[in-house]
């Protein structure tokens, strides 16, 4: 990911509007890809992610002379972006987010060790190809609480280390770990409670040949 | 992904399967994203791949996590279309120039 020009904060000054626009527009054209995706990962649905996409770029566009130039603009962008989707959705709804703990995903009995979803033999793409897997992968991921939604989003869709995952949200990379283990457990233990048939894939294979 | 036949994999479980006691199972289970990650020490990897070898329900669980994160890995998020990259960036500007 390239840098953007941003100005520094130890020489900040209000810029000229020109220039903001133009640094604007250089910063949004080689990111909003990024936050999109990204936004779309964590809001499920594409309403709610042009309007985190567009609260970030906003904030952003605010903050340009407080942005120091020793950080990625991307993870510069990220932490603008989580902030905003915590802020938004402290808005739509105010209860306090469950803790999860590592007791309750220990399996009971001997079915949920394994997934219930047809992906033995297949590659993750092959997999994927089957609609009603996608719909109960997203909604597990949806059905995750924020703060570890928010950690797997970036370390396992997006690709963030996790001493990034770690910046952006303000965790050491322990609090980081921890909470990624509890998200996956999570999701993997509602891919082991539904069952997604082999039948669907093999008709949409069948329909693509 | 690992594959067992039906009848090999009822056998060993029935004969072995948390044997050697659950809180073995539970230390595995806490360090399993940790392990997939590459994450631990040599000697820990071995102790929990020994583990792995005799206990089968450890062992679909440790497959069914990593199966969970490739599924999570190569899931792709829809695209912006041109139309609405532009109308976004014109709204931000506007609305940063009123407030």
């Amino acid at each position: 990911m390239s840098p953007v020009s941003i100005p520094h904060k130890s020489n900040a000054r209000p810029a000229p509007p020109a220039q903001t626009s133009k640094t604007f527009d250089s910063l949004y054209r080689e990111h909003v890809d990024l936050m999109y995706r990204f936004a779309n990962r964590l809001c499920g649905e594409t309403e709610a992610a042009k309007d985190l996409v567009q609260e970030t770029f906003l904030n952003a566009y605010r903050g340009f002379k407080d942005f120091r130039g020793d950080a990625q603009v991307s993870t510069w962008l990220y932490t603008i972006a989580s902030r905003a989707c915590l802020r938004m959705r402290r808005r739509r709804k105010g209860e306090p987010e469950r803790e999860l703990s590592l007791n309750e995903f220990i399996p009971t009995s001997e079915g949920e060790f394994r997934l219930q979803i047809p992906v033995e033999g297949l590659s993750p793409e092959e997999a994927l190809q089957n609609k009603e897997l996608r719909q109960a992968l997203d909604d597990a991921i949806n059905k995750l609480p924020q703060k570890y939604k928010m950690v797997l989003v970036l370390r396992d869709m997006e690709g963030l280390s996790a001493k990034e995952v770690g910046t952006i949200m303000g965790l050491n990379e322990r609090a980081v770990k921890s909470r990624l283990h509890r998200a996956r457990l999570f999701v993997r233990r509602e891919l082991s409670a539904r069952g997604v048939t082999e039948s669907v894939h093999a008709q949409e294979r069948l329909s693509q040949e | 992904m690992t594959k067992r036949s039906a009848s090999q994999r009822h056998a060993h479980s029935a004969s072995t399967a948390h044997a050697h006691g659950r809180k073995r199972c539970l230390r595995v289970l806490r360090a399993l994203s940790a392990f997939i990650d590459d994450e631990l020490p040599d000697d820990v990897c071995i102790e929990i791949r020994r583990h792995l070898g005799d206990c089968p329900n450890c062992e679909d669980f440790v497959v069914s996590l990593r199966q969970t994160v490739a599924l999570c890995r190569h899931r792709i998020a829809p695209t912006l279309s041109s139309a609405d990259r532009a109308r976004m960036r014109e709204e931000i500007l506007q609305t940063a120039g009123s407030r």
